[in-house]
């Protein structure tokens, strides 16, 4: 595994492709990303049940100025692995002639731009929680 | 190379079924994710999240319902993710049988824990 490990991501760094290239490894990163923030979100949750005293001091964790910036990047994470999962989803499903389209450039921006533009409001309201109750500033503590 | 290798068959069994439940949960969980995601992470917030909230939350049993099927959805969509791209890199028969396992057994784990979680519900220590 260790060579051909190494060789595979000298590959990724290297590979001049097609932007599918890009959304293929950006579903795995956020994919990746993301089963590792719901692993631990489904362990310290269970503490409600299991030993309810954890769990608030587990959310204080949540509330840290740098966890607070993770999350924003865990929606993101979020929203572009939902809209390219459907976007391979609905062509390799119901539109299997369409698969040149869907692998084809345009898809995959007019995909990341979609992501992009659903992820900034939300990123308005976090990154204004994170002024108010991570920073205490505007009039948060 | 390794796909040339007669003892791996090029597609396991069982893939194409799997190739097919990771597009159809993949449906599903949008709204699901999304959903949890715009309640949780963006209106409620870290800030608001209590172990009151979360025994307000699970007093009503349409969450409950929703939080175990995004639990059940999203967990396994995910593991099963994470075997395909480790399958990318693991290619003998042998070391793929041991990853599936141990992503089947961390699955069930991670799983019943969060499931045990959702039906037990929020149990205040005195």
């Amino acid at each position: 595994m260790g060579p051909r490990f190494v060789k595979t991501l000298s590959g990724y760094a290297t590979y001049k492709g097609s932007k599918g290239f890009l959304a293929f490894l950006l579903h795995r990163v956020t994919g990746l990303g993301t089963l590792l923030f719901l692993t631990g979100h489904v362990t310290t949750t269970a503490t409600v049940y299991f030993y309810s005293p954890w769990y608030n001091r587990l959310m204080e964790v949540f509330r840290l100025p740098l966890v607070m910036f993770a999350e924003m990047i865990l929606v993101f994470c979020v929203i572009y692995h939902g809209a390219n999962g459907l976007r391979i989803a609905y062509i390799d499903l119901y539109k299997p002639q369409m698969l040149a389209a869907r692998q084809s450039n345009k898809a995959v921006l007019t995909t990341f731009i979609v992501a992009v533009l659903l992820w900034l409001p939300t990123a308005v309201v976090m990154g204004y929680n994170l002024l108010k109750y991570g920073f205490g500033l505007l009039g948060g503590e | 190379m390794p796909v040339n290798n007669p003892n791996i068959p090029m597609v396991p069994k069982n893939e194409g079924l799997l190739w097919k439940w990771m597009r159809y949960s993949a449906i599903l969980l949008v709204p699901l994710a999304w959903g949890h995601v715009l309640i949780q992470d963006v209106l409620v917030g870290g800030h608001g999240i209590s172990l009151d909230y979360v025994a307000l939350r699970w007093s009503m049993i349409g969450w409950r319902i929703y939080d175990f099927l995004l639990l059940a959805f999203a967990f396994a969509h995910g593991v099963n993710g994470l075997r395909q791209v480790l399958f990318d890199y693991v290619q003998s028969a042998k070391s793929r049988q041991v990853v599936a396992w141990g992503l089947f057994a961390f699955w069930l784990l991670i799983s019943l824990v969060g499931a045990v979680a959702i039906i037990g519900g929020v149990k205040f220590s005195s």
